[in-house]
């Protein structure tokens, strides 16, 4: 049971992880992922037009982020 | 399979999301209105929505906020970095929770603490922005070698293994002693600063925590998963 678990993680290492993603994902899906992060942090934080940057001015806050 | 992990780190950020979300509508939007009171002039000349649209937009942003996490650190970076992360089940998440916090809000806050509004900071925004980011990448670093150090160490005694794996947090002191000055001028008292950081933290915390609990709780993947290959995965 032992050799089995070592082996199993012997077998899986970060390489592989990227291996696989390789092998299972499409540009595009890992581009959506991407995509999909980046615009929510720049939504959040970094967007200055006074409308949406004020209307987050307490969610900033709570989140420990300031900006002025 | 890969989508599989993006799919619950998606579902656990949107859990801790609406905790978080609960959170901000409870303690962080009365917390931070309560603390405006202190402030004297907003800097563009008071702010251009309604009191309304901010607490709506502030829960909100709290729920994605979570959803962001729950993506990048629970849907990207655990399927990556899986095999690497210390523990095992709710450990694990937790260890990469841990890690997270670090990068996003521990290593900063140390240099640049949450600051109650009606606060101003002495070193401008865009040095503050470098600084964060610079802090942002040195915690992001310090997990990975706290990570390292604690594969490193397998067959040493628990508390030379846990010694190794808290070494690298003393990295934190550099940017700390190089830090310029920031002094901070405001009328909110100190205790109520301190009220207000802590909170803060602990919103954090309460944050990653729920995410790495629901991601446990989702399950799954402790096994190395080998679907959606089109070789045999058993060569032996």
């Amino acid at each position: 049971m032992q050799d089995d678990t070592d082996t199993a993680r012997a077998t899986d290492s970060v390489y592989d992880r990227i291996e696989r993603a390789r092998a299972s994902l499409t540009g595009p899906q890992i581009a959506i992922a991407v995509a999909l992060v980046a615009a929510l942090g720049f939504t959040l934080l970094f967007v200055q037009d006074p409308m949406l940057h004020d209307s987050l001015h307490n969610f900033r806050h709570s989140a420990g982020i300031t900006c002025h | 399979m890969a989508t599989d992990y993006l799919e619950r780190g998606a579902v656990a950020g949107v859990a801790g999301g609406l905790v978080y979300g609960l959170f901000v509508a409870t303690v962080g939007n009365a917390f931070t209105a309560g603390l405006e009171t202190f402030e004297h002039s907003h800097g563009g000349g008071g702010p251009v929505v309604s009191e309304l649209t901010t607490t709506v937009a502030s829960i909100g942003g709290g729920v994605l906020w979570g959803l962001l996490f729950g993506i990048a650190a629970f849907g990207l970076a655990y399927f990556f970095l899986e095999p690497a992360i210390p523990g095992s089940g709710a450990t694990k998440r937790l260890a990469l929770a841990g890690a997270g916090f670090l990068t996003v809000s521990g290593a900063p806050w140390l240099v640049l603490p949450p600051q109650p509004p009606g606060v101003e900071q002495a070193l401008g925004t865009e040095t503050r922005l470098a600084w964060y980011a610079g802090l942002m990448a040195l915690g992001a670093l310090v997990a990975v070698l706290a990570g390292l150090a604690y594969q490193r160490t397998e067959h040493h005694h628990t508390a030379v293994r846990l010694g190794a794996t808290a070494l690298p947090l003393a990295l934190l002191a550099v940017p700390v002693a190089l830090a310029p000055a920031n002094p901070v001028h405001g009328d909110v008292p100190a205790a109520l600063v301190a009220a207000y950081r802590w909170t803060v933290v602990f919103g954090q915390l309460v944050l990653w925590a729920t995410i790495a609990g629901v991601h446990a709780w989702l399950g799954g993947s402790d096994v190395p998963a080998t679907d959606d290959l089109d070789y045999p995965a058993t060569a032996d």
